[in-house]
């Protein structure tokens, strides 16, 4: 209410203090929304129980991105690049969206608690956009720790010194750039699903049931399909998609394209955006 | 068994909107397994990802979790447990009451499809082989998850975790880990009634059948126990 009243307008005045310091604006609200949603998402300023789940997957995550480094350094080539280690984690991390975008949404429907966000500055869409951000920074971190972790052991274990350092950069630049793609993808997936649904069980479920349900069909199309199908079949299924993404932009990635890969890229995009859209039309029309 | 829990637990799980939820896997595999067998491709290409990846692999742990965590779950998220728990039942009754329902729900709407999806495959015997196999693993799961849900306050997130990171990527790597992994009973359960290449089991039958029997025993007891010294306290975290 950062109007200033008239005094014709007052029903009853029963003398309270005004509020007369600064009003931080939307941007503010928005902003903070964001910070306390990653915080969230991590368990951060929750219990310990809150955090076994996120901070476990992100914990096996950078174990597993260590023990491949320990084994890259014993042989003349790494096993993994910066590129194929978050294609490959890309599994993992559909997980952790199914576990952790409901934390994020779903407690809000449950809990009545959108009437207090939306009776204040920060639009409809501004709440749907910090969550999706808040999720996919949260997904991006889980990439960035192993890449780190990777970057580090093979950077500076090496004998070529600098120019070996900086060859590194170079590859960590192109892991850097997929796992962002991944993120944003994955958490735009995962938002609008989890937010139908005010039970964090059945969020979960759906959120899962769209990745698990949509590989094995994919799967199945590939081998069954002609030429062109079977090269489009990791289409119908996100982590297949992205993988085909960084086939298309890296020449790695663990799926065939043939020579579509800008309709893969194409797809990454569009669903992208009509994850995000459907997303703030959903808080648009939701009950409160 | 106490036959009013278990309608009341039924009721509260198919008698809403949501047991539409149940349909959508199902409907999948079945047209899935009609459209490849349309295509005159060789079962034995397509057969392994349907029924193994697609119908052992996720539908059916994947309804087992869905709907083993919520006969139970659902109602201590709302409080209502509190009205069974105060009736003059043994823990042991409650708990068996909704695993059968837990398990007869998920009989229904991911082994039985299965076994469509076997008998289309490969006939018969493997539709049988399916059918036993899954009903097995369906008692399995379900016995797991209504014990996670006694056990945490998210069921789900955890039981995800057992599926995706245990049973789909740890067997695949530390072959021990398959000791205790649902998703290989059921393979090998089915593979003993009907072998079959298009199942790759990797545990002998019997052993399958009785780790599978140990399982279902664990789960049950520990469900039991934690249901006896349940304490009840709000959503907190």
């Amino acid at each position: 209410m950062s109007r200033p009243h008239n005094a014709g307008s007052v029903i009853h005045d029963i003398g309270y203090q005004r509020y007369q310091g600064v009003r931080f604006g939307r941007r503010y609200s928005a902003r903070s929304m964001y910070v306390h949603s990653l915080r969230t998402a991590y368990g951060f300023g929750r219990s310990a129980r809150a955090k076994l789940l996120p901070c476990g997957i992100f914990a096996l995550a950078c174990i597993a991105a260590l023990v491949l480094v320990v084994v890259s350094t014993q042989l003349p080539e790494p096993v993994l690049s910066y590129v194929g280690i978050v294609a490959i984690f890309s599994y993992g991390a559909t997980a952790f969206v199914a576990v952790v975008a409901p934390e994020l949404v779903s407690r809000d429907l449950r809990n009545s608690l959108l009437p207090l966000y939306f009776s204040r500055p920060p639009q409809r869409s501004d709440y749907a956009l910090a969550k999706l951000a808040a999720l996919a920074t949260a997904v991006f971190a889980l990439f960035a720790g192993p890449l780190l972790i990777m970057f580090v052991g093979l950077a500076f274990s090496g004998t070529s010194g600098l120019s070996g350092m900086l060859e590194q950069s170079g590859l960590l630049l192109a892991g850097i750039v997929t796992a962002v793609i991944h993120a944003i993808v994955l958490a735009a997936v995962a938002l609008p699903l989890a937010s139908l649904s005010g039970r964090r069980v059945f969020a979960t479920g759906i959120i899962i049931a769209f990745f698990l349900i949509a590989a094995p069909v994919s799967g199945v199309l590939r081998e069954i399909g002609p030429g062109a199908l079977a090269d489009l079949a990791g289409l119908l299924d996100t982590v297949s998609l992205l993988n085909g993404v960084d086939r298309w932009l890296f020449d790695e990635g663990l799926v065939r394209v043939g020579s579509y890969g800008p309709v893969y890229g194409l797809a990454a995009a569009v669903l992208a955006a009509a994850g995000t859209a459907l997303l703030t039309l959903r808080y648009r029309k939701v009950k409160i | 068994m106490n036959l009013t829990i278990t309608r009341i637990t039924a009721r509260a799980l198919l008698g809403r909107k949501r047991a539409l939820l149940l349909l959508p896997m199902p409907a999948l595999l079945i047209g899935l397994t009609l459209l490849a067998n349309g295509t005159g491709v060789p079962a034995a290409d397509w057969g392994p990802i349907v029924l193994g990846e697609m119908g052992i692999t996720v539908i059916l742990p994947l309804t087992a979790l869905i709907v083993g965590s919520s006969v139970l779950g659902l109602e201590i998220e709302d409080g209502t447990i509190t009205h069974i728990l105060a009736k003059p039942l043994p823990r042991r009754e409650i708990v068996l009451s909704k695993l059968f329902v837990a398990w007869g729900v998920t009989t229904l709407a991911a082994a039985a499809p299965l076994a469509v999806a076997g008998a289309i495959a490969g006939g018969p015997g493997l539709a049988l082989g399916l059918l036993g196999g899954a009903t097995l693993g369906a008692l399995a799961y379900s016995a797991v998850f209504l014990a996670f849900s006694l056990l945490s306050r998210r069921p789900v997130a955890i039981g995800l975790i057992y599926i995706m990171l245990w049973e789909n990527l740890l067997v695949r790597f530390a072959s021990g880990a398959k000791v205790l992994s649902v998703q290989r009973y059921t393979t090998a359960t089915a593979d003993t009634i009907s072998p079959s290449e298009l199942l790759n089991a990797t545990l002998p039958g019997v052993v399958a059948a009785a780790l599978a029997v140990a399982v279902i025993a664990a789960g049950t007891m520990l469900a039991t126990m934690r249901l006896r010294s349940f304490a009840l306290t709000g959503e907190t975290s």
